[in-house]
Order: structure tokens, then sequence, then C-alpha cells
């Protein structure tokens, strides 16, 4: 407060403190009408109260706990998504670039990209059984549509003007593409990166939950198992928390490398 | 466009069937992998018998009562926080900070409020919906233009009735994007409920075609089941976003032009 | 100049200033500055004077869709605080609804507005296909408003307004848009429309903007001119032709001499407006 009463402080910064503030008095009035509902219920298991889901998160991320399940979650989604890019992303150019790559391969993508990577796993049980395996190929499966796709739409969206003017510069093909068509589908494939890790959060939840021995995911499943409501909670809440962050660092990875866009998706 | 094309878009999906085909004839007999010919009988079979129409049709009941609950609620309070800023400045916070919450890990919570039923796979089908469908709906009331509102007001029209035809009406395109996205968000948590509820809640006969793939998987060993169902998931995942599209065209035939 | 006749005025604007605040800069805007106008029950006025002077603004003030930031704005004596059925507009821009037909466009404020109210389907009905034939869309009833043109559009949103009877018509701009044929029918039917042969009780009362000086001396019958940074009103003229005016009303030669006055005023006021930005832009660097 005492801050946006200096002379010099832009509308701007005032208008975002009453925003925290309203944010967190909207968030208090939540947690006591959650209190309340949880002394109506009078079951710990069914609804904890909010206080000991806050101990328990405490008692879980002090013992590490909820470190070695976050660490194992994240190293699995950071490698699918690694993967999904390698292979979208390229697949995707040669897509945008070449008439009959895109014929080839576009059928094929229309077939299997209506099926979920949540329709995946039964077979995927059967192929890769519990472990590692069946949630990295979920969520690279998941990851991968809105990598290529949006690469491909982002390269055939290149303003042929641009490219024209390219060739009257005398410029290689190649150069064409390194420097004027990856540059400009930049934001598109940027927008596609940003899908993808939401839906590869979603996924990863859905894969560790039915078949994996750890992560996240199957710690949730695990606690509700063991009838420890407040953990599952403490854990959906973590779950939500490093969702809610991938977001916003892809986000913000997409101002960094294109703040000339101002296109759909690109603002926050 | 041209027919000397699309000879081309049949090359890899054929190409790719009869490797599929060859190899499994490789396999010994015994094998249970998946085979194009036989998932083609396994679906005539699964067709002819009615079971995998009613389990799509239980699944397809569930996320269309859930979509019905979520779009609703999603629908009034999104019109109102859009039109009226004291209600948007008190809801969004509590709306920002439960929409990170993947529908999915919600589950368990689901299953121990209501069971291993129809409810719970209810829950998290309006859970995912919910989310799509308010952030659309209060994008495009904040997008409609204030001249309209102004020309109604100046010709009378009461708050309540302008928020009903002229808000509505003119967030609606808007609106429409979040209905196909609740509606892929929906169609695909289901399938994942239904499978978590088969395979956590003890295979007990919740029903859906989620279920029916797990059990196709976990008791019958039935691969072809399984990719038949696969398929069945993908085409009516189809089916639903070609019925909106058309819906949106039929109900919105200004719309083209207009946004 | 016009005394207030005893009853008392029917739109009055008391000591009216309109300022904007810009969202980011936190700068000021004054549209309109100390503004003091009265307008009589049944009379056509118009306002005239260079682009952005605050003509819209003040129209919106009378609709209630702006507040005034200091002064008043009065309609019988009473402050107005909001739009209201009694007060319709016709936009500038049109803002007809996309999603209506022609036909529904013209019918909406009798179908979900208070003037609609006993009124019969079917008389609804008929009113609305006056309207709209009265502005020479008859044919076009069930056409999108992105399908028509925009003098189209316009003309709609003159039916529109005239469809719910309001007891005053603010129009802003509405002929800008029309081809100069249809613009002489459309002058004609509207003071038809307000009651120019009627007797003088019986008429509306009219605020009309537009940047046509022979259309605002053809109409009116006072002229406000208003000038630009900041918007202020700079002379009020009494138009005094004779009633009903016709094609011969325009070769008289007090419209001409009037109009040649009015056009003075405006041109050395976008000449100093023009200058004084200029300097100003200068001083600020
Ligand atoms: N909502 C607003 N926010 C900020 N400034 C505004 C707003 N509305 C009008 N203005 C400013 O007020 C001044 C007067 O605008 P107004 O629309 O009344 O002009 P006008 O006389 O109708 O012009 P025109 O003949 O071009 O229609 C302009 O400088 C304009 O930029
Ligand atoms: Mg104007």
């Amino acid at each position: 407060m005492a801050r946006a009463a200096d002379s010099g402080a832009p509308p701007g910064r005032q208008w975002r403190q009453s925003t925290v503030l309203l944010y967190l008095r909207s968030l208090l009035a939540l947690a006591i009408i959650w209190s309340l509902i949880a002394l109506w219920v009078g079951n710990h298991v069914i609804l904890p109260q909010p206080t000991s889901v806050a101990y328990e998160l405490f008692r879980l991320i002090a013992s590490g706990e909820m470190l070695v399940h976050a660490a194992v979650s994240l190293w699995r989604l950071a490698l699918s998504y690694a993967l999904a890019a390698l292979i979208g992303i390229p697949l995707g150019l040669l897509m945008g670039l070449w008439p009959w790559a895109s014929d080839l391969l576009d059928p094929v993508v229309e077939i299997l990209r209506p099926i979920s990577g949540i329709a995946w796993i039964p077979l995927a049980l059967f192929i890769f059984g519990i472990g590692n395996e069946l949630p990295i190929f979920i969520i690279t499966y998941v990851a991968l549509f809105p990598f290529l796709l949006n690469t491909m739409a982002g390269v055939r969206a290149t303003d042929r003007t641009l490219v024209r003017a390219a060739r009257t510069m005398g410029v290689d093909q190649r150069t064409i593409v390194r420097h004027v068509m990856i540059p400009s589908a930049l934001p598109q494939i940027l927008t596609g990166a940003r899908i993808a890790g939401g839906a590869a959060w979603m996924s990863l939840v859905a894969a560790e939950l039915i078949g994996a021995p750890s992560g996240l995911g199957f710690a949730i499943e695990w606690y509700r198992q063991l009838l420890m409501t407040p953990k599952v909670i403490a854990v959906i809440v973590v779950i939500s928390l490093l969702g809610y962050l991938t977001d916003r660092g892809l986000r913000w990875l997409q101002q960094r490398l294109t703040p000339w866009s101002t296109g759909i998706g690109a603002n926050p | 466009m041209s027919t000397r094309r699309w000879p081309r878009y049949f090359i890899l999906p054929l190409g790719l069937l009869v490797l599929w085909q060859l190899w499994g004839m490789t396999l010994p007999a015994r094998s249970r992998a998946p085979v194009p010919l036989d998932v083609l009988a396994s679906a005539v079979d699964l067709i002819a018998s009615g079971r995998l129409p009613m389990a799509l049709l239980q699944s397809l009941g569930r996320v269309g009562l859930g979509f019905l609950v979520a779009g609703s609620i999603a629908l009034v309070l999104g019109l109102l926080m859009g039109f009226f800023r004291p209600v948007e400045r008190n809801l969004d916070p509590i709306i920002e900070s439960f929409r990170p919450v993947a529908p999915i890990a919600l589950l368990p919570l689901a299953i121990l409020w209501l069971g291993t039923g129809t409810p719970a796979a209810v829950f998290i089908v309006a859970y995912a919906a919910f989310f799509p469908m308010i952030v659309n709906t209060i994008a495009g009331v904040k997008g409609v233009e204030r001249r309209l509102v102004q020309a109604a007001q100046t010709l009378g029209v009461p708050q309540l009735t302008i928020l009903r035809t002229v808000v509505l009406p003119a967030a609606l395109p808007s609106i429409f994007i979040g209905v196909r996205l609740a509606m892929g968000l929906a169609w695909m948590s289901i399938i994942a409920a239904e499978l978590a509820v088969g395979s956590k809640g003890g295979g007990g006969g919740s029903g859906g075609v989620g279920e029916m793939m797990f059990v196709f998987y976990a008791y019958y060993i039935e691969l072809d089941s399984i990719v038949v169902c696969m398929i069945a998931v993908g085409l009516v995942a189809l089916a639903i976003d070609h019925g909106l599209r058309w819906l949106q065209r039929w109900l919105m035939p200004w719309a083209e032009q207009y946004r | 100049m016009s005394q207030p006749v005893p009853s008392g005025p029917k739109l009055r604007l008391d000591g009216v200033r309109k300022t904007f605040t810009v969202p980011r800069s936190g700068a000021t805007v004054v549209a309109v500055e100390t503004a003091d106008l009265t307008i009589e029950a049944g009379e056509f006025l118009t306002i005239v004077g260079p682009s952005g002077c605050g003509k819209s603004t003040i129209l919106n003030m009378l609709a209630g869709l702006e507040l005034p930031t200091e002064g008043t704005v009065a309609m019988d004596g009473r402050t107005i605080t909001g739009p209201a059925a009694e007060r319709g507009m016709v936009f500038q821009d049109y803002a007809l609804f996309p999603w209506k037909t022609v036909f529904e466009n013209v019918e909406f404020g009798l179908r979900y507005g208070p003037h609609g109210k006993g009124l019969s389907t079917a008389e609804r009905r008929r009113r609305v296909a006056r309207c709209v034939e009265l502005v020479g869309l008859g044919g076009s009833e069930q056409k999108y408003p992105h399908e028509l043109s925009g003098g189209m559009r316009q003309r709609c949103g003159i039916a529109r307004l005239v469809a719910n009877e309001p007891d005053v018509l603010l129009m802003d701009e509405p002929f800008a848009a029309l081809d100069a044929q249809t613009r002489i029918i459309l002058q004609e039917e509207l003071l038809r429309i307000w009651g120019e042969t009627g007797n003088r009780a019986e008429r509306r009362t009219v605020v009309f903007i537009t940047h046509a000086i022979d259309e605002a001396v053809f109409l009116s019958d006072r002229v406000v001119v208003m000038s630009a940074h900041p918007g202020r009103i700079i002379e009020v003229l009494d138009v005094g032709l004779p009633r009903p005016r016709t094609d011969a009303t325009r070769t008289r030669p007090e419209f001409q001499a009037l109009s040649q006055a009015i056009w003075n005023l405006i041109r050395d006021e976008v000449y100093r407006a023009a200058t004084a930005a200029g300097s100003a832009g200068g001083a600020r660097d």
C-alpha cells in the first residue's frame, strides 16, 4: 500500500497489489468454507481440515518424500517432453515444407490424433508393463501432436512475400528455411509447446495413477488406498502447483523467445 | 484437391497395415499380439453382440450428464463474471486456483466420496469440462462490443434481458470454442476415469468403454478387442467434434462474417 | 439565445464537463468543456463541429450512456442517470446486432423493452414492417447485417430507433453513409416522422449530429456549432426558415447565407485547432 501511494508508482502496480489482496481474501473465504464443511462432515478420511492437509504437506516435504515423487514425475515429464519435441518439430517442419511429406504422413496423424493418449494405456500396459516406459510412452504420444501440428501450421503460415523477398536477395533454400521460415513459425511452435505441456501434465497423472510404481500420480493413489486423505490432497496440491509453474515457465519462455509476437496465446 | 494427389494419402496407412498384418503372421500361433484381420473379426463380433455400442453409449451418457452439469454452471457463472466486475473479482481467484488441478488427479478423491460407479465418473467429467467452458464464456462476454449493449440500453431493455438477448448471443462463438474444448477433454477424462475405476476399484462392473478396455486387458488379455475399443474411442471423438462444428454453423449463421 | 419557455426545457445541459482518463498513461483528455444548453420539447436541434470536438460525447450523455464529470444533464427537469427507452439513439457505427436479421433488429426494442408492452405480436410485427418500409428496406427483412451495405445498415439503425417511438431521438450522423439521393429522401422522411407538418405540441424532440452543414440547416430549428480542443459550444444559431421545408428551401438565399456563416465558423475553428495542436505538440518536447 505504502508503495502504491508513492507519487511515482504507475497505476499498474496499484492494481496488481489490490489483485493480490483480493486473491488472498477469496482463498481465505474458500478455506473457511472448506473448514466448515469438514466440521459438518466430521470424518477425517472423507474430508480432512485444511490445516491437517497443510501439516501433511509440510511433513511430506520435510521428510523428502514429496521430493522423491516429484523428481520421478518431473524427470519422466522432461524426458518425454523432449522426445516429443525432437520428433514433433522436425516432422512438422517436413510436413509444412514439402507437400509430399504431408500427403504421406497426414492421414496417419489424422487417424491417430483422435485416439487420446489415455486410450493407449491398456495396450501400453500389455506392451511395457508397469514401470517407467508406460508413462513415458503415453506422455510422448500426447505431447507429440501439439508440437507437430503447430509447427506444420506455423511453417505453412509463413508470409510468402517474406520468402520471395529472401529469394530476390539470392539466398538459398536452406538458409530460407533456417532464417525465415523457422523464425516466422516460432510463435506458433511455442504455442504448441504450451499446449503440449498442459496435455503432458494431465496424462502424466493418469498414466502414473494406473501404470507406474512411483511418481506423484502413483502417490495419490497409494495414499488413497491407505486412507490417508490429507496426504492425497497434499499431493494433489503439489501436482497442481507444479503444473501451474510449468505453464508459467513455458509462457515466460514464449515471451523471451518471441517478444515480437502479439498473436493469440502469446500474452499472459 | 487434385485427383493425382489423393492416391498418396493411402500409401502410408495401407502400407503400415499390410506390414502389421505380415508381421502378425510370422508370430507363433498362440501369440496374443493384435493383428489387423483379427482386430476386424473382433470388431464385427463386438458390434454385432451389441457390447461395444452399449459400452460407448454408457460412456457417452456420462459425458453428456457431466457436461450438462458443468456446462450450465459454467455458462451462468461465466456470464455473470464477465458482465459484472465485482462477481469476477471475487470468484476469479478461486477458479484460477482450481484450474491447474488435473481432473484425473481428483479421481482418488472422487472414488472416496462417490464410490466406483457412475457418480465418480460424472464428477471427473464435469470437473474437466468446467474450466474450458467458464474461461471461454468469460472471455466471450468481455469481448462483446460495448456499443451493442448500449444500443439495447437506449431501447430501454432491462439489464438481465440484455444479458440474455445481447451478451449471450454475442459471446456465443467464444462459448462454442469452450464447448468444443470441454467436450474433447470430457471424452478423454471419461476414458481415464473408467479405466482407473476399473483398475483401482477392484474391477467392479462400473461399465463404460474405458472399463471394458481394462477388463479386456486384465482378465481376458484380448488385445484385438482393446484395439477395437481404441479405434472406437477415436471415432467417437471425431464424431463429437464434427457434430459440434455442424451445430455451431447451424446455430450461428451470422458468425462466419462476424468473427 | 432562445429563452426557455415557462413549461421548462425538454433537455438541459448545465455546466457540463466531460473528461476521460487514458487507461495506461493516466493522462486526462477533456472531451467537452463546460457546456450549457437547453433544448425545447418539439425542437429539432443539430450539432456541427470538427471531428473529435465532442459531439458524440454530448449525445452519449443525453442518452445516459456516459455521465458528465461535472454539471448535470436533465430531461424534463430530472437528472439523467442512465439510458432509457424514452431517449432512443442511432449510433454513428450502427451498432446492429449481428445475430439478428433486419426485421429482428428493428423489432428488438419493442420485443424486449418497455415500449412494446401491451402490443400484441401482430401489432408489433405490423409496426416493425411499417418502419422497415419507411427506410426503404422492404425486401431485406430477412438479411443479416453483414449482408447489408453501409447505407442499408444505417437505415436499419434508423428504423430500429423509429420503431421504438422514443420521446427524444438522438441521432449520431445517421445519414453519413448514405448516397445523396437516399439522403435527401430520408431527410424529408425524418422531418415527417418528427411531425413537421403537424402542430408543434405533437412533435418529438430531435438532437442530430452531422458533418454536412446544408443538412444541418435544412433539418433544424437551431444549429449548435462546436470547436475542438477542448470541445466547446461556440455558437447557437436560429435557422428560422419556414416549415415544411422542401427542395425549394435549399435554393433560398437565407439558406445559402446561413450555411456560409456556419462554414466560416467551422473553418476558422479547424485552422485554429490545427495550429494550436501543432504548437502544443512542439511545446511538450
Ligand atoms: N471512451 C473514451 N475514452 C477516451 N477518450 C475518449 C472517449 N470517447 C471520446 N474520447 C475523446 O473525446 C473527444 C471527443 O470525442 P467524440 O467522439 O465525442 O468526438 P466527435 O465530435 O463525435 O467526433 P467525430 O465527428 O469524429 O465523430 C475525442 O478527443 C476523443 O478522443
Ligand atoms: Mg462522433
